[in-house]
């Protein structure tokens, strides 16, 4: 069916032009043309009930909303008009009806949409009202709830179901009496991602810790990027300086992001006071740098910047040491085996790919709490493209149910078994080159769908839900790359990827594993003598949290840059100064100098597709249309190809009961463990199956023995698991935290006795 | 034509105040002056205008309770700043002038918010609702002055007087089921598909079924046509239904289900009616047993409408959610006389909704049911979708009579006949064409125009696409066959000829017209009746003159006591939607008649069929408010290559962004009417 994609036609006399599926706002929008709206946002279908953004079009008799229609070829729409005017005017004064007038205590005040309209039309008195009534403040947890301050624009209902996906809230309708209420429940049940207050435009949905700690005139905002998981959100630590007498010394009071076009999690908005608080302590710091010089190897984690990760890596050169970080390290192996078969170093699609998709297959992570970036994209692919979501896992998550199309649970470890079975199944009508079809044929496909319990039938549907879509991606995560089998695996995802109109996303589990993977020459990890750590355990460690030998600054206080899951070099700054020491004086005293950290980040290796620029030549802002001009991306980079299978090796199995390595909503890391509005669940999770096997009940205190470590945990029964896999968290553990293994593991599970 | 005392309904201004009661003008509209056999009333009022019934009607007091009934209706709303801050504002002062205490000031704030909400609502209950309040205050300015300036209640504002409204829009009041139909479509405007699904079942649990199979006559009555063209209701349907069977939530019934009331219905026949009337009852807390003749549930829309309209997957999720509501299926059980006697002892009430199975004759010479080739449409449909769907073989006894090679219905290389020229006999000649017949040839005695009206544009497109050969204004004569096997058909031909004194034109066979057509098989599907057998001789239930079950057509029941009818079998042949409107009424109608013994409709319901008598939607309405020349959006259908030998579905519906589009145009047309008793 041919559908007309360009409609022109006028506002205000311009003439204009409407792209398929433009309404006459975006349209105005986009002309920099004004038209005012107070429930209008961007990233939801429009809730259209403020009415204020009628307007006229020369021909049509009464006034059309603007937000939810398309023009018509050749109509000429008048946004401004004396009998507009009034009638937008008269709209204000029903919203002010009733308003209680006690901005001088409202958080909102001085940033309230309500507010800015009732100046910008004039509404200066109230000569009728309507009958007032009593009303009281909820607190729902993180969030504190106002309905008489609430103007029922629905911003905060639409995000929550479209853009989210936790659908956790919703509109009591009661005409005048209507409220925000839990959706089905009596207490707010929800991830806490905070993106109804940051959406609400007055004071009705607001930070319960925040509230009335600050008002929006003393905050200053320091444009940042989220350090908690690979997405690379932008946001914004809004910092207060802390009274006269301690000059200088500021604290972050909130974060907030523009909400327009971008969401946070709840870790994000939430969890930012990971601060560290230190001098400089000469002597400590003159042992660290003894340590390093004796020391034989550093390992470290990803929570790095990327310029921290270039100073790691020049120390290694420097020293002649070793350099561990197994999780990049695997990354590091997985892209590389990609590389090989695709020719290129950097994977196809992004989180905006994802969001615009209408099919998408997800392998190999617990995606909701790895990385909600990428669930909201999901979330928002799902509600406005009715997105096919087709979701391989072990295990269910309650948190994707509404946006899942189909649920395959696989045996754990057959992950290698399962994409091979998928990218058959794909590939049915491909012309491959002879070495991938002989690959492909050579599969036992009896064998594979009879150990990694992925049935025919399941592909067959597969194949079916995805004939009518045309966006497709593949997005695979933590358990294919730290798999014993990520070679072969990540062979297999490029062999879909070039040979499908699937695009594929790779998601690393840290905040910049892509990075030190992009930048770092990393050694495989040996046991040796004399090590340092950097943010790791070693025998000598040096961390911006935990129990270290010398405290180095957290990620909030760094200027720097991440890569991020959209190949995207993100740079972040500085939102508390950090007293004591940073790994670059370090660095500075070991021979390897620079006057900041930042000075390495035009230096960052352009054969991984880095650019040479400046940290300060980099833009940190989102254009008035949403542009996310942060950064940059990084340059394509060819590899060369060498296109070589292994046979799938034969498929794992794991009996018994079997823990899996993953952290609840709102924690990743010691940084987020360290938050103190986050909730922090250690508990062993898991079902009633797995209770009965491990023979334990809700409420014990159990060992957890691996062949790794051992923990001890207190079991909670959790009704919307199911199997004998349990639930794990690893964000306590601080230092201790092991990364770059395969999440799942066999465990014996003993109670405590007391 | 109602009598009126005054009038401003659909623009008409009567105003019999200096007019003696015998000479009162009449108003052009079929008002609801008669609320029921017991009682009259005083007034109406609604989005169009008011119309009094009597002269001492206390116009300050309708106009406020119109004005709380506003608020009473937007506790399921509220959903735009003008309606729920405006609407408040019209009731708390319409209020405060009736109980005396209003001042000159407000009767101008009134018309202020009163334009405020014509102009800027967002739908049209808020637009409406000033429509009648302003007519109100302009006519009657002294009624309300005087209240004002005397400081004094308005006459009847402490009286005793019953005001009975409902919520209705063009389309609901045109769906024989009164769905929900702009809830459902704001559903899926708000990407709140469960809500969608809601909104449906609230009145119509077979969601998938009419997303796809239904005639959809709210179209024919949606108000956007008077704009551009009609909303693509039907098929919006789907959104809410696909999503719960792709997320595997369980069912979104529209309310829980009540607990066991220990009452006990015995519901006959597993169609559209007999599920729809289990699942309301079951809703209710009542526990049903439905027997159904075959093996599989589901009435002619499993066993007659084909797997290319209706995939009997989608079908059964419909029939899951009666399932899961606690309802007792019992098949392969054929209720006989004796098995109904029982039933009247063993359950509270008993639902017959057993279709209409029988084909009728094409009547015409040698028409043999003996002779092979010749194959009622209902029975042909049933082994057609009974192998295609649930894979049941095609007994032996049929293959020998209908000369099939091999035991599903095979065609390959036959000629078909079909009389017919509904829904029926397009299934018919369609699935013949699947089957691998290598002319199919629809016989029917009207035109192209008929057609398409008893049907839809699409179905019978469809049909001739896929190769179909339609000849119209033709009849069969007489079947020929040899030793008891058909051979063809003489078909005879007929012109319209018009009635020279104006009236319908008639028919009229072209003497020497008549052709022989050679024929393998012919499939007579002009209608089908009702098998009565079932029905014990002594119940002397009351029949209508085409042989099927009489009800009053209000409340279902049948001239026995506790035996209800609903769906073909109390209608004759009709559509699916009808079946299940019938049905859900009757299901109401049950439940109140399982407490009290007694038969009575609700105000609800009442206030229901005065609407439709009256008709809400006004085709010469002129829209305003809304930019016209936005297309209806049309879904992919499967090419006619790729569906014509399979069962594949041939509409593939909506994608995302047309079912948005199309869900945007919707102008959310709720009315609220009102009586005052």
């Amino acid at each position: 069916m041919s559908k007309i994609n360009i409609t022109n036609f006028t506002i205000d006399g311009r003439s204009v032009t409407a792209n398929h599926g433009e309404t006459i706002l975006n349209v105005a929008r986009r002309e920099g043309i004004y038209i005012p709206t107070m429930c209008y946002i961007e990233k939801t279908t429009p809730c259209a009930s403020c009415r204020l953004c009628s307007v006229e079009a020369v021909g049509v008799d009464g006034f059309v909303l603007s937000c939810n229609t398309p023009p018509t070829e050749g109509i000429e729409i008048v946004t401004n008009s004396d009998s507009l005017q009034t009638e937008r005017t008269n709209i204000m004064k029903l919203y002010d009806v009733n308003h209680p007038l006690e901005c001088g205590v409202c958080d909102k005040s001085g940033e309230c949409d309500l507010q800015n309209k009732t100046l910008e039309f004039d509404v200066s008195q109230q000569n009728f009202t309507a009958r007032d009534q009593e009303r009281s403040i909820e607190n729902w947890g993180l969030i504190n709830y106002n309905p008489s301050l609430c103007i029922l624009c629905e911003k905060c209902t639409h995000v929550c179901n479209e853009v989210i996906g936790d659908d956790a809230i919703d509109l009591q309708f009661g005409g005048y009496k209507s409220k925000v209420v839990p959706k089905d429940s009596d207490i707010l049940d929800c991830t806490f991602c905070g993106e109804c207050i940051a959406v609400c435009p007055v004071g009705a949905l607001v930070s319960s810790e925040f509230q009335y700690s600050a008002n929006a005139w003393e905050l200053s905002k320091i444009p940042a990027t989220c350090a908690h998981c690979s997405a690379g959100c932008s946001l914004e630590y809004e910092v207060k300086t802390v009274g006269a007498a301690t000059a200088g010394q500021s604290e972050i009071m909130r974060v907030t992001n523009n909400f327009e076009f971008t969401s946070l999690c709840g870790a994000g908005r939430f969890g930012f006071d990971f601060d560290k608080r230190d001098v400089k302590d000469v002597n400590e710091f003159n042992k660290a740098i003894e340590k390093f010089k004796s020391a034989n190897a550093i390992k470290f984690t990803s929570m790095v910047t990327n310029e921290e990760a270039m100073i790691l890596n020049a120390l290694k050169e420097k020293l002649g040491l070793k350099l561990f970080n197994e999780e990049a390290r695997n990354y590091q192996k997985f892209m590389r085996a990609y590389s090989k078969v695709s020719g290129k170093l950097h994977h196809s699609a992004t989180l905006d790919a994802v969001k615009q998709s209408d099919a998408a297959i997800v392998i190999g992570s617990r995606i909701s709490t790895d990385n909600p970036g990428v669930r909201y994209a999901l979330t928002t692919a799902s509600r406005h493209n009715g997105a096919k979501v087709i979701y391989l896992h072990p295990m269910e998550d309650a948190l994707m149910q509404n946006v899942v199309t189909q649920m395959i649970r696989y045996e754990v470890g057959t992950e290698e078994g399962v994409l091979a079975l998928i990218a058959k199944a794909l590939l049915t009508e491909a012309d491959l080159d002879e070495t991938s079809q002989n690959f492909l044929n050579s599969l036992d496909d009896g064998y594979l769908c009879a150990e990694s319990n992925v049935g025919e039938e399941e592909l067959e549907m597969i194949q079916k839900s995805l004939r009518r879509t045309k966006n497709r991606v593949i997005i695979l995560g933590n358990d294919v790359i730290n798999h014993d089998r990520a070679e072969n695996i990540a062979r297999i995802a490029a062999l879909i990827e070039e040979y499908t109109d699937f695009s594929l996303l790779i998601v690393p589990s840290e905040v910049n594993t892509l990075g030190v993977s992009l930048i770092c020459d990393l050694d495989e990890e040996t046991s040796v003598n004399s090590v340092v750590g950097y943010n790791a355990k070693a025998d000598y460690t040096v961390a911006s949290f935990g129990e270290a030998d010398l405290n180095v600054a957290a990620l909030n206080q760094q200027e720097g840059t991440f890569v991020s899951v959209d190949n995207q070099v993100l740079p972040t700054n500085v939102a508390i100064a950090y007293e004591g020491y940073t790994l670059n004086e370090i660095a500075g005293a070991l021979g390897v100098e620079a006057e900041y950290s930042i000075d390495y980040t035009p230096q960052l290796p352009q054969t991984s597709g880095f650019k040479a620029t400046a940290f300060d030549d980099l833009e940190n802002f989102l254009t008035h249309d949403g542009k996310d001009v942060r950064g940059y991306i990084l340059d394509n980079v060819n590899r060369e190809k060498s296109v070589k299978f292994e046979q799938i090796a034969d498929l794992p199995e794991f009996n018994g009961t079997v823990i899996y390595s993953s952290n609840p909503v709102l924690q990743f890391n010691p940084y987020t463990a360290d938050a103190k509005q986050l909730e922090s669940d250690i508990s062993l999770r898991g079902s009633a199956q797995f209770a009965a096997a491990a023979r334990i009940a809700d409420g014990d205190e159990v060992e957890i023995q691996t062949s790794l470590s051992s923990v001890i945990r207190v079991f909670k029964l959790d009704a919307e698991l199911k199997g004998t896999v349990a639930l794990n968290p690893n964000f306590d553990l601080g230092l201790e935290r092991t990364l770059g293994s395969y999440r799942y593991e066999i465990a014996k599970i003993n109670r405590v006795s007391n | 034509m109602s009598k009126v005392f005054f009038s401003t309904w659909r623009g008409e201004a009567i105003n019999n105040s200096k007019v003696d009661v015998e000479k009162w003008e009449e108003s052009a509209y079929n008002l609801p002056q008669q609320y029921n056999e017991h009682s009259s009333s005083k007034a109406f009022i609604g989005w169009d205008g008011v119309a009094l019934f009597q002269e001492d009607v206390d116009v300050v007091r309708l106009a406020t309770e119109y004005a709380a009934q506003y608020q009473v209706y937007s506790e399921a709303c509220g959903r735009c700043a003008p309606g729920r801050w405006g609407g408040r504002i019209l009731y708390d002062l319409l209020d405060k002038i009736a109980r005396g205490e209003g001042d000159r000031a407000d009767m101008d704030h009134l018309k202020e918010v009163g334009r405020n909400m014509q102009l800027t609502s967002k739908c049209e209950i808020g637009k409406t609702v000033p429509t009648p309040l302003l007519d109100l205050m302009e006519h009657f300015e002294d009624a309300f002055i005087d209240c004002i300036d005397n400081k004094k209640a308005s006459k009847d504002y402490q009286a005793d007087i019953n005001y009975i409204a409902k919520i209705t829009a063009p389309c609901t009041d045109a769906c024989p089921a009164h769905v929900d139909i702009p809830g459902y479509i704001e559903g899926v405007r708000d990407l709140r598909f469960d809500d969608s699904l809601r909104a449906t079942r609230q009145t119509m649990p077979l969601a998938h079924v009419c997303g796809r199979v239904c005639p959809h006559p709210c179209e024919d009555e949606c108000r956007r046509t008077n704009l551009d063209s009609p909303i693509s209701i039907m098929e919006l349907k789907r959104l809410g239904a696909d999503y719960e069977t792709d997320h595997g939530f369980g069912f979104f019934h529209p309310a829980e289900k009540k607990p066991d009331n220990g009452k006990k219905v015995a519901i006959v026949g597993a169609g559209p009616a007999g599920l729809t009337t289990a699942y309301y009852l079951a809703l209710d807390g009542v526990q049903c047993d439905v027997y159904e003749e075959l093996a599989v549930l589901g009435g002619e829309v499993a066993v007659g409408v084909p797997e290319y309209r209706m995939p009997v997957d989608k079908y059964n999720q419909d029939i899951q959610s009666v399932k899961d509501l606690g309802v007792n299926f019992i098949v392969n059980t054929k209720v006989t006389a004796d098995m109904l006697r029982q039933f009247e002892k063993d359950y509270d009430a008993i639902m017959l909704g057993f279709g209409t199975r029988l084909s009728k004759k094409v009547r015409c010479g040698n028409e043999r049911p003996e002779v092979q080739g010749y194959w009622g449409a209902i029975d042909f449909l049933d082994k057609v979708n009974l192998y295609e769907k649930y894979g049941y073989k095609v007994d032996e006894e049929t293959q020998k009579q209908q000369m099939l090679p091999t035991d599903f219905v095979d065609l390959t290389g036959k000629i078909v006949a079909c009389v017919g020229g509904g829904f029926t006999s397009m299934d018919v000649v369609r699935c013949s064409i699947r089957a691998g017949a290598k002319k199919v040839i629809m016989i029917y005695r009207r035109d192209e125009k008929t057609i398409i009206r008893n049907t839809t544009y699409e179905e019978y497109h469809e049909a001739v696409e896929e190769g179909v050969e339609f000849i119209f204004h033709s009849a069969v004569n007489e079947m020929k066959d040899e030793n008891d096997v058909l051979k063809s058909l003489d078909i005879d031909k007929f012109e319209l000829v018009p009635d020279p004194n104006g009236g319908r034109p008639q028919l009229v066979k072209i003497e020497g017209a008549t052709f022989n057509q050679e024929v393998d098989y012919l499939i007579p599907a002009v209608s089908q009746a009702a098998n009565l057998d079932l029905l014990p001789e002594e119940w002397e239930l009351e029949m209508t003159s085409w042989a099927t079950l009489l009800t009053n057509g209000t409340d279902y029941m049948t001239s026995r006591k506790g035996v209800f009818a609903t769906g073909d079998c109390e209608y004759g042949p009709m559509t699916i939607v009808n079946a299940v409107g019938q049905a859900k009424r009757a299901a109401s109608v049950m439940t109140r008649y399982l407490q009290t013994g007694e038969i009575t409709l609700s105000d609800d319901e009442i206030m229901e069929d005065h609407l439709r008598k009256m008709k809400v939607y006004d085709k010469k309405e002129k829209v305003t408010g809304w930019l016209p020349g936005l297309l209806r959006q049309e879904s992919e259908k499967l090419d006619v290559d790729v569906r014509k030998d399979n069962n594949k579905e041939v509409n593939l519906g909506f994608t995302q962004e047309e079912a948005l589009s199309e869900a945007d145009r919707c102008m959310r047309c709720y009315y609220i009417a009102m009586v005052a008793m």
